[in-house]
């Protein structure tokens, strides 16, 4: 009896490492496959140039992993990033702001998008898959409103230091992700806050039961979520130099996308940073080295969702045959 | 009476059952749509001029019978979200098909046949293998979007046959695809209330362990979902394909989440088990007329989707304030 | 011998079962038959096997050893369709059924009577239903009512109306009164008197030694995944039946040690949260173990939840230690010095599928914490004293919870409040679920907590356990305390005519 059950505990934590192990592999693999088709993938210039590229989605994956780990979801992520977006330009242009001032109303209008899904969420118990639909539609529809699909420009030089500058050598936003990677990771690993999001996750009625402010700790999540997409908005559009209504469409699938591709399950109480940090840096290498061995840029989404339904699959295959034996 | 039952309250046959009549989602849907005709219209004749409502159905009707498929799926307990570039990969495949000179019919059937046969490949996958359909279907996404665009360029099919525009048809003056959605909707419905397929699926959404132990396969009742949802979404992608004279071979953005949301609103439980496929085609009608109706009450386009965000927000919390009444009335 | 004829042959016979898990031998050497018109009680401690083996007769899983036979003749069940369609039913612990469907549509899934073209013919399958219940003698239940809508006690009565519908000859109940009030447990021996008289074969499975010997004629008792014996009830006592669970004799089932009663640590005044506390007043002291007795339903779950913050209470005052307080969450009752030991463990007290370390900390990951960051020595030194104090048999405290017996959850459950060291602990169903050696050592505990001074409100449902444990008594019934007994006049006559009195309550609505 006792064999056995030792067994399965242990048999729970390999299958969990093994995830992020089976990701690893594949990862070194595709550097592997992609450095041999192509000289210009494996330089740093490019590598750092990519981290760029990344940053926006990766930005919203953390706090997203977050909101899974609870057994949640955030889909309005994408159209809150257009949402502040557009309030960061036009407060700037029309109201006429300063840009550090608008550039933190962006991010209070993200932290208050974020709020709203999750007050409707705790305090009127909105299932978040609906919640989060409904505001999809209601926040990308604020930002086609406000903005009568004018596009922002001509920000001052100063504010693409964000977005298109360097520090010491490494991108600006590059910094700024790794200090929100590590913040975000000690959370999570170190603190009640993150021991508290698990227990969530598993059993919600157990953790309320157990005096855990379950509703405050989701409220939190949520706002950050769309606190995160604020700042990702703010990044973009130093980036791109350009404010447009549509900014961040279809950005909540590739958040998804890269967090349960790092192991993280749908169903909740499982997943790690790490397997996100992961999962965002894999699915951008993807990308950029098969666009750089010549395949049509949006096509790689195909090896993308391909990559995700394996990683899975294989996962599900090895935990059954182990639980089998 | 003896005093255990004495607590509980009393149970009314004849009234439970006018009451569950009148609280329906279906009912309150209808009600709205009736609301929402009347009163646009006569603030804007136009509104219920012919041309528009005609305009609202036919442009709509491929979504209510995608959201037939869809709302089987939910009730399941699984979701779809690759539905949209699902339609949008038919669409052109029927195009194609057309434009090549395959004949008209291989053009409406062989859609609806790859569809079945993935929606199949997607439902192996959940109900066999035990992936989570979010995780299989988002990344069904990825793939039918990237191969569409990679393989199109996003390129329109222009120089469509003769006779090929199934949703131009208008028999006894009615759109073609109003009576796909109405006769689809009616078959679903009976399908799903009478027959044991059917029941099976509200069985394996709303307690699988208990339909396992009535002897309901949760595996073969899933497969069969995704195989049934695959034959609405190819006859929705053909409705798409053929209502105008050219085919854009992209995925209509947002799709898969007008779709799903027709679904909700419909009273379809995201949590599975409970929902009916009237109340989706209804939500479908409803949100499309919704949309219609700002045009006509001069709300500017570019607040258009914001108007319908809060509207759905609307919609789900006057469900959900009616669920909660309801579980209190018991 | 009311009802079994001895001389009949059993319709089921199986001999020499074993089954083997990984690393688990569940079964070795397992005899156990049925005879129509018999109701055989199978008994053992949690572990012992009982699951395993009526889930092989129900055909979910396959002996590894051993022969079933069925009116005499060699039978293999496949699966649970197999065995139904061979007439053998089981009502299961947890009722499964579909919340959402009609009485009829559930008592028929699966199975409908057929129209032409193979629709389910509604109209004869609500017939059939009704015909079903009412010769179960069941006249006040409507089947198109969602089996939502229905008590615990008549959703029952749908499962076994369901399972007779499939002609079952063997009729498997599992643990059928856990859930039930007094009155439905009543009616449920009624049910299964009748279906004896008709034949069926029932298998009884149960903890409450009272109720196999009110109902059953045979019992067979299980031990460690083996066989101990199998008597006539009337011959045997309970201190015999316990000794063949536990293989050893207990002395007492409640060792219920005087404690010194102190200062009022919990008054509860005119407490009102609709629809089921209308107006509750009490007071616990410190070292007090004051029992609340009631039916299920009677709204006692509902007060505990009150004064622990789940649903705050609406109007009414609440003093603990004196000091009147406002509980509005369950964060702010446990700051107040309350634990509560929940009802259902597995929904409300335990976060199965995380560590016993996880699970001692989570109701004190404050205290144990710097910063909010958590003191991963401390968190472990807590779990290790928790698994000594309350000898919870675990291989290590990494376990995850869900590996572990009822008993031992619940010990970790305990653990878990303890070390929030609460002046009041509220116990739902102590010991629900739990086998009769690990019932006692919790009973042990709750002695040892009330005389170090600590004040014990304790929920239950079993008379014998609240005559035993109690310094005093109260009894609850639609939302308000309705009577109250010192432990020295208390008797199980006179609580249950409390409980079940129907006087309407003064006042309640």
């Amino acid at each position: 009896m006792t064999d056995a059950t030792i067994s399965t505990g242990q048999r729970l934590r390999r299958s969990l490492g093994s995830h992020e192990a089976i990701l690893f592999v594949i990862l070194v693999i595709a550097l592997i496959v992609l450095d041999q088709l192509t000289d210009r993938f494996f330089t740093t210039s490019n590598l750092l140039n990519q981290g760029r590229l990344m940053t926006e989605v990766a930005l919203v994956a953390l706090p997203m992993t977050y909101i899974i780990i609870t057994g949640g979801i955030d889909l309005s992520v994408g159209s809150t990033l257009g949402l502040c977006a557009i309030v960061l330009g036009v407060t700037w242009q029309n109201v006429g702001l300063p840009l550090e001032l608008a550039v933190v109303v962006a991010l209070a209008t993200g932290a208050l998008a974020g709020f709203m899904n999750g007050w409707f969420i705790t305090r009127v118990r909105v299932p978040p898959l609906i919640m989060t639909l409904a505001t999809l539609a209601l926040y990308r529809g604020l930002a086609e409103g406000i903005s009568e699909a004018r596009s922002v420009r001509g920000y001052p030089e100063g504010f693409y230091i964000l977005g298109q500058g360097e520090v010491l050598g490494v991108p600006t936003q590059l910094w700024i992700l790794l200090v929100a990677m590590i913040v975000f990771w000690v959370v999570l690993e170190k603190t009640t806050f993150g021991r508290a999001l698990y227990a969530i996750g598993h059993n919600e009625t157990a953790a309320r039961f157990s005096g855990i402010p379950v509703d405050r700790i989701k409220l939190i999540i949520y706002t950050a979520s769309g606190l995160m997409a604020g700042l990702s908005a703010v990044i973009f559009v130093s980036r791109v130099t350009t404010t447009r209504s549509d900014m961040g469409t279809g950005l909540e699938l590739d958040v998804i996308a890269a967090v349960v591709l790092g192991g993280t399950s749908i169903f909740g109480g499982v997943g790690t940073i790490t397997g996100t940090i992961i999962g965002f840096v894999l699915i951008q290498l993807l990308k950029n080295g098969l666009a750089l061995t010549g395949v049509k840029g949006d096509a790689t989404i195909i090896v993308i969702g391909s990559v995700l339904i394996l990683s899975i699959l294989i996962t599900t295959l090895l935990e059954r045959r182990r639980s089998r034996d | 009476m003896t005093p255990a039952t004495a607590t509980l309250p009393p149970e009314r046959p004849v009234f439970d059952r006018v009451r569950r009549l009148f609280g329906s989602q279906e009912a309150v849907l209808f009600l709205a749509l009736i609301l929402l005709f009347t009163i646009v219209g006569s603030y804007n004749e136009r509104y219920v001029a012919d041309r528009n409502l005609s305009s609202i159905f036919l442009g709509n009707a491929y979504i209510a019978v995608a959201a037939i498929g869809m709302s089987m799926v939910i009730i399941s307990g699984n979701i779809d979200i690759s539905v949209g570039s699902l339609i949008g990969v038919l669409a052109t495949i029927s195009g194609t098909l057309a434009v090549e000179g395959y004949g008209i019919v291989t053009a409406w059937v062989v859609p609806i046949i790859c569809s079945v046969v993935f929606t199949s490949i997607t439902g192996a996958l959940v109900a066999y293998l035990r992936m989570p359909a979010i995780v299989v279907t988002l990344g069904m996404l990825s793939i039918l979007k990237g191969g569409l665009i990679s393989v199109t360029d996003g390129a329109w099919i222009n120089n469509l046959p003769e006779g090929y525009g199934l949703a131009q048809l208008k028999p006894l003056g009615i759109p073609m695809p109003i009576y796909f959605m109405v006769v689809l909707t009616i078959l679903a419905a009976l399908w799903m209330r009478y027959t044991a397929a059917g029941r099976a699926i509200y069985a394996v959404g709303g307690n699988p362990e208990a339909a396992r132990l009535s002897g309901i396969s949760r595996e073969r009742t899933i497969m069969m979902v995704f195989a049934v949802h695959g034959v609405f979404t190819g006859i929705a992608a053909v409705l798409f394909a053929t209502q105008f004279q050219t085919i854009q071979s992209t995925v209509p953005p947002n799709l898969e989440l007008i779709i799903i949301t027709a679904s909700v609103v419909g009273g379809v439980s995201i949590l599975g088990g409970t929902g009916t496929v009237i109340g989706s085609t209804l939500a479908a009608i409803l949100l499309a007329a919704i949309g219609s109706a700002l045009i006509f009450i001069d709300v500017s386009a570019y607040w258009l989707r914001a108007v319908q965000g809060v509207l759905i927000l609307l919609t789900v919390l006057a469900d959900l304030e009616r669920r909660r009444r309801q579980r209190k009335a018991l | 011998m009311e009802g079994g004829t001895p001389a009949t042959a059993p319709i089921l016979k199986l001999d020499g079962i074993a089954k083997s898990f990984p690393g688990v031998r569940a079964l070795k050497g397992v005899s156990f038959e049925v005879r129509p018109g018999e109701v055989h009680a199978l008994l053992g401690e949690n572990g012992a096997g009982k699951s395993t083996l009526i889930k092989i007769i129900s055909g979910v899983y396959q002996p590894d050893e051993g022969t079933i036979a069925l009116d005499g003749r060699p039978a293999r069940f496949a699966s649970p369709q197999e065995a139904q369609a061979a007439g053998i039913a089981t009502i299961y612990q947890e009722l499964l059924l579909f919340p959402e469907l009609s009485v009829a549509e559930n008592i028929w899934m699966g199975h409908a009577p057929r129209g032409p073209f193979g629709t389910i013919d509604w109209a004869k399958a609500r017939a059939k239903a009704r015909e079903l219940l009412e010769s179960l003698d069941i006249h006040d239940l409507d089947v198109t009512r969602t089996v939502g809508s229905l008590s615990v006690g008549n959703r029952q009565r749908v499962e076994i109306a369901k399972a007779l519908s499939h002609n079952a000859r063997i009729l498997i109940m599992d643990e059928p009164t856990a859930a039930l009030t007094e009155h439905d447990v009543e009616r449920l021996f009624g049910i299964v008197r009748r279906l004896r008289e008709r034949g069926v074969g029932i298998i009884y499975i149960s903890h409450r030694l009272e109720e196999i010997f009110t109902l059953a004629d045979r019992v067979t008792v299980l031990r460690d995944g083996e066989y101990v014996a199998t008597r006539d009830v009337k011959d045997i006592t309970t201190d015999d039946l316990i000794a063949m669970m536990v293989g050893r004799r207990i002395e007492a089932l409640f060792p219920k040690m005087e404690a010194k009663i102190g200062e009022p640590v919990l008054e509860v005044e005119n407490l009102v949260r609709r629809p089921m506390t209308r107006g509750v007043s009490l007071t616990v002291r410190a070292g007090e173990i004051v029992g609340l007795a009631g039916l299920v339903g009677a709204g006692r779950s509902e007060f505990a939840q009150v004064i622990f913050g789940v649903t705050p209470a609406e109007s009414g005052t609440i003093r603990i230690g004196g000091q009147p307080v406002r509980i509005r969450s369950t964060g702010e009752a446990k700051r107040h010095g309350i634990a509560y030991v929940p009802e259902d463990r597995g929904l409300q007290g335990l976060v199965r599928p995380m560590k016993i370390l996880e699970n001692a900390s989570l109701a004190v990951l404050g205290r144990l914490s710097r910063n909010s960051f958590i003191d991963r020595k401390a968190e472990r030194q807590l779990a290790v004293d928790a698994v000594r104090k309350f000898s919870i048999r675990a291989s290590s405290v990494e376990q995850v919870v869900n590996e572990l017996s009822g008993g031992n959850q619940q010990k970790v459950v305990l653990g878990k409040w303890l070390a929030t060291q609460p002046r009041l602990l509220i116990m739902d169903e102590p010991t629900r679920g739990i086998d009769v050696g690990a019932k006692s050592e919790i009973h042990r505990l709750m002695s040892e907590l009330a005389q170090q001074g600590l004040a014990i409100l304790m929920i239950s449902s079993e008379l014998p356990e609240i005559l035993g444990m109690s310094d005093r008594i109260l009894v609850m019934r639609q939302g308000r305390i309705v009577a109250e007994f010192p432990r020295a006049e208390a008797t199980q006559e006179k609580i249950a005519a409390a409980m079940m009195s129907d006087v309407p309550v003064a006042g309640a609505a």
